[in-house]
């Protein structure tokens, strides 16, 4: 909506996987049951969202008017910046939650074992797009964010507060991106520089799907995760390259992307 | 004792002084700043950033030890230790930073050095500016070809590839009936040369076995889970892992979600560098892993190692991984060659009396008895065992321990690796 290429994501991404480390290592360390670790983790994942709306109305809010290479420019310095705090912050080890992804027990799904966090997770996914789905379509909020998406300044003169709606929508999207981080940590351990892993797959992922589109977005990470797996298991060495020659032939057959709309 | 980070102001400098000795001298002659009083100046290059910032950490905290531990006792022939710290990022960027060290800072040696892609730019760099280098990790080999076999001023850690062949001298004996072999590494030269090295080793002990899948994922990924899949399927009998930093923990968590290890044995070469990050929870018993050259929980250690550990430990909460004993072991080598270089006399030596005194030095490191061979190399010990979780900790550590001399497993100056290992007597 606000027309800005975020680098940053997947340093919200990042905070939220170390947020959740520290939550849940605090949770353990009071006695709380192991079984229901996920909910200290999911609510620290989505209360550091929170620091969207400093970013937005700190930073990003002087650039919507400027060139994209400047949004891209700032954005990137907040990736830098907030590797370097995440660096002072939780030191240069990699964190983990211990054991805790077994914690919920694994299960067998044809021949293959799986943990049940996984699904969990899974399920969370496609809970959180359905949520966002019904937000935008079925809500007055969603409205206004279609409206000011398609036509910011007609939205403005039929008197929608911009400045509430960016910072709003700004918000919702960095707790998305640290709920996620914050989510995903049991699986695995974090590092501060997964935040620039993360916005490589994430650029794929959109040049795929579309810019600007949900159900993009959605066919987008299902279309980049399962082609990688299936590239690992068959031929390893096209892992990468086989991403990126999709990313390349949509850049050229179809520069809008599967479900992006054309520029009117 | 300080440490001095880098500022703007200091890498204009740096610029200003680097163009300007181009221009006025040879970069091939040694500068002519003799200090034989005041501290003695020690550049350390240390990464800070990125996936290998651990192994900086860890190597820079040991620096530190070592120089308060120097100045305590009375410092270098009379003179306290001023380490000068600068960032190892990319391999131009290190450069320019090694230039300042030597032409600005006028360092008496830099220490330090971790990734084999900076340090093959290094080292010609190091012989033209005449002042010692004693590289932590990092060597000047491309692939496993030395690319700087007679060094004047460079001394480089062992060969990249030496934990991959004393784990494959230890899997027949730990593993029996193995026929069937996985490996995955990150991909790039370190994780490549393991792998083949593994294989080359491994064939020699175990003529009829097979090699059954190889994954390189990128340096960074922080999900395994599609290549943990691949290795299940692959129903091979063992798994051997160069990782080295926080996706040796990852993948090992992802593997026992789906119980890989139930079915597989497994190798971890290097995974003790991050080893109090695998906890019991998700590391089973075992598995065969490697601490490089040094194993804090030995319990045959020196009361230098204990020390060590346990103020390691209270400082920073962490028990130290091997990049520890490779920063002692450069400074405390420089130290002993200083003091022995001056004689009688005790005068501040040459830097190329320092060199000299170096090469062929016998050291107490904290692993023990360290030496740098006669081309510049360090000659050590490597630390494998079976991972146990009967240990006062709540990660794995290893019983037994393996101890496995470079003398054994590094190939010897001026010899091809795969001709070495073809040759040997098994």
């Amino acid at each position: 909506m606000q027309k800005i290429f975020n680098l940053a994501c997947g340093s919200f991404y990042a905070l939220g996987a170390y947020v959740g480390v520290s939550a849940v290592g605090w949770y353990v360390g009071a006695g709380g049951p192991p079984a229901l670790f996920i909910v200290p983790l999911a609510l620290a994942g989505l209360a550091v969202g929170a620091v969207g709306v400093v970013v937005e109305r700190g930073l990003l809010r002087f650039v919507y008017d400027r060139d994209e290479t400047f949004q891209l420019l700032m954005t990137f310095a907040i990736v830098l910046m907030m590797e370097d705090a995440i660096r002072m912050t939780w030191g240069t080890a990699p964190r983990s939650t211990a054991g805790l992804y077994l914690a919920y027990g694994q299960i067998r799904i044809l021949g293959a074992v799986a943990p049940v966090y996984n699904l969990i997770v899974i399920a969370a996914s496609l809970a959180i797009a359905l949520g966002i789905g019904w937000l935008l379509a079925r809500t007055a909020f969603g409205r206004i964010i279609r409206a000011t998406a398609d036509n910011p300044e007609m939205a403005e003169a039929l008197g929608v507060d911009m400045r509430r709606v960016y910072a709003k929508v700004f918000t919702l999207g960095t707790a998305l991106g640290t709920l996620g981080g914050a989510l995903v940590i049991p699986a695995t351990a974090a590092m501060s520089e997964m935040g620039i892993e993360l916005i490589v797959e994430a650029f794929a992922v959109v040049v795929i799907g579309g810019l600007g589109s949900m159900r993009g977005a959605v066919v987008g990470a299902l279309a980049v995760g399962l082609l990688r797996s299936i590239a690992i298991a068959v031929y390893p060495e096209l892992e990468m390259l086989l991403i990126y020659l999709i990313v390349i032939v949509v850049l050229v057959a179809r520069p809008r992307g599967l479900f992006g709309r054309a520029e009117a | 004792m300080t440490t001095n980070p880098s500022s703007r102001r200091q890498f204009l400098k740096v610029l200003g002084a680097g163009a300007g000795a181009a221009v006025a001298a040879r970069l091939d002659a040694p500068p002519a700043y003799a200090q034989a009083t005041g501290p003695v100046k020690i550049g350390v290059l240390t990464i800070r950033a990125g996936v290998a910032a651990p192994v900086g950490a860890a190597g820079l905290r040991a620096t530190e030890w070592w120089a308060e531990r120097v100045n305590k006792s009375g410092g270098i022939l009379g003179r306290q230790v001023q380490l000068v710290v600068e960032e190892e990022s990319n391999p131009k960027d290190t450069v320019e930073r090694y230039r300042k060290l030597i032409l600005q800072d006028q360092v008496e040696a830099v220490l330090g050095g971790i990734s084999t892609g900076v340090t093959l730019a290094l080292g010609p760099v190091a012989e033209d500016l005449g002042t010692p280098w004693l590289s932590w990790d990092g060597t000047t080999q491309k692939g496993v070809e030395e690319t700087m076999p007679n060094p004047k001023w460079a001394f480089k850690s062992v060969d990249n590839e030496v934990e991959a062949i004393v784990a494959g001298i230890l899997t027949p004996k730990h593993f029996k009936g193995i026929k069937t072999v996985a490996g995955i590494g990150n991909d790039y030269s370190y994780g490549h040369d393991c792998w083949e090295s593994y294989q080359a080793v491994l064939k020699r002990y175990i003529p009829d076995v097979k090699f059954v899948l190889e994954l390189f994922p990128k340096l960074g990924v922080t999900d395994f889970t599609s290549h943990v899949a691949t290795i299940q399927q692959s129903k091979a009998d063992l798994l051997m892992c160069s990782f080295w930093s926080g996706d040796a923990t990852i993948i090992m968590k992802q593997a026992a979600a789906v119980g890989l290890f139930k079915t597989m044995k497994g190798v971890f070469t290097t995974a003790g560098g991050v080893h109090d990050s695998l906890k019991k929870e998700f590391t089973p018993e075992g598995l065969l892993l490697g601490y490089n050259t040094m194993y804090f929980d030995d319990p045959k250690g020196s009361p230098l190692l204990k020390q060590f550990v346990r103020e390691y430990k209270a400082k920073y909460n962490e028990y130290p991984p091997y990049e520890c004993d490779h920063a002692f072991f450069n400074a405390e080598s420089y130290r002993v060659a200083v003091e022995k270089a001056s004689g009688a006399s005790k005068k501040w030596p040459e830097k190329a009396q320092v060199v000299k005194t170096l090469e062929g030095l016998e050291i107490e490191s904290l692993s023990g008895k360290r030496s740098w061979r006669e081309d510049h190399i360090q000659m050590c010990n490597f630390y494998q065992g079976i991972t146990t979780h009967k240990n006062a900790y709540d990660f794995v550590t290893i019983n037994p321990i393996e101890t496995v001399s470079t003398k054994q497993a590094m190939k010897p100056a001026g010899t091809k690796l795969f001709d070495w290992i073809a040759g040997w007597k098994i």
